[in-house]
């Protein structure tokens, strides 16, 4: 397996689809891990939800959620931990995760993952959601920075500095989508490394990859940016996320999940392939730097 | 109750196009109809326009795709 090779333990893999499944199977000397969309198993028929069992024998895999919505003041739905309970049991997956979002709220399913005002208040529900979470499945999930195209109105604190008092007041550990973060500091202008120096780097337990697209700003907002960056998960990771990874690298020791997602416009697998190996390449040469550094401040400390 | 009822207004300005538009024309007294409060109306009178209007559009496409499943 490639995980072999690598010291620290670090794992590289792909979200799960259909269309990807034949060219991951065949990959699985190229393929250490595999993510598993909790809700496509929800409803899955049994012949499905056999194969994705199989799935787990054959491979890693971990469980993320999409539809839960834990930033939220609501408490999170009972129905949706039990069957996530029911899909982690039946997986058993090395950890699961899910999104530092609202998804719905007075009734209204908004269709995707909102980002909520980051204040103290939401700080403590989100805290108070993922205990619920961690007592009906049994383990804390990770919990994933998300990716958003409006300022969330009513915050009063950074995104960097909402993430690291939601991992100061939970058992959770940061799934850092780096797409969602180039995105996030490129649309509002700030420092992503700035935001990795904010968080403990003991806290970063898996990492997403993707790409996104520009897309035009309406024009009702001529003080604002003209246009901002889409994370639609459709096209190749772009550089400065692998220079982010790399950043990464240099500051985190413990072992990484790091998960390439595409959710359409599916290329062949050796491309996507080819992109997990610019990630293999990009995280040991931050590792390779972190180590480089730590032996040069020895020999200083050393002669002095 | 005052996150929760800030959580719904802005689920009902990211999803309804009506909703939105009354409320980009006159933001403080649409969010004081909904019961926020006078920090949370001046915070929506201060609202990312552009991003408002750009995420709405992003929801609208991804209910259309079922991304978030109902179940």
């Amino acid at each position: 397996m490639a995980a072999a090779a690598n010291p620290i333990g670090d794992r590289f893999g792909f979200t799960w689809r259909p269309e990807l499944a034949a060219g991951i199977l065949a990959s699985l000397d190229r393929v250490d891990v595999v993510e598993v969309i909790a809700e496509d198993g929800f409803g899955a028929p049994p012949r499905a939800r056999r194969a994705l069992r199989t799935l787990a024998r054959q491979v890693d895999v971990v469980v993320h959620g999409v539809a839960l919505g834990p930033a939220s003041a609501s408490p999170v739905e009972r129905r949706r931990l039990d069957a996530l309970a029911r899909l982690v049991g039946d997986l058993e997956p090395a950890f699961w995760s899910e999104h530092l979002a609202f998804v719905r709220a007075g009734g209204i399913e908004i269709g995707h993952l909102a980002a909520p005002p980051r204040t103290r208040e939401t700080i403590d529900a989100a805290a108070a959601n993922l205990e619920a979470a961690r007592r009906a499945i049994g383990a804390a999930p990770l919990v994933e920075n998300i990716a958003t195209l409006i300022d969330p109105p009513a915050s009063d604190r950074s995104e960097a500095e909402w993430i690291a008092g939601i991992l100061a007041n939970t058992g959770s550990d940061l799934l850092l989508d780096l797409h969602n973060l180039h995105a996030n500091s490129t649309n509002f202008g700030y420092d992503p490394i700035a935001f990795l120096d904010a968080i403990d780097p003991a806290r970063i337990g898996a990492i997403h990859l993707a790409g996104g697209r520009w897309i035009d700003a309406p024009s009702i907002d001529a003080a604002g940016p003209r246009r901002r960056i889409l994370d639609d998960h459709l096209h190749d990771v772009p550089p400065p996320v692998y220079a982010l990874l790399e950043a990464v690298g240099a500051r985190c020791s413990r072992p990484l999940t790091v998960i390439l997602e595409r959710d359409g416009a599916f290329p062949a697998i050796e491309d996507l392939l080819a992109e997990l190996d610019r990630a293999r390449a990009a995280l040991a040469r931050g590792r390779a730097a972190a180590s480089h550094s730590a032996a040069s401040g020895f020999r200083r400390a050393a002669i002095a | 109750m005052s996150l929760q009822a800030l959580e719904a207004f802005l689920a009902r300005i990211y999803t309804d196009h009506d909703a939105r538009v009354r409320f980009l024309a006159n933001p403080r007294d649409e969010a004081r109809l909904a019961g926020l409060s006078d920090a949370e109306c001046a915070a929506l009178e201060r609202i990312d326009r552009a991003g408002l209007e750009m995420a709405a559009n992003s929801f609208e496409r991804k209910r259309q795709r079922g991304t978030v499943r109902r179940r």
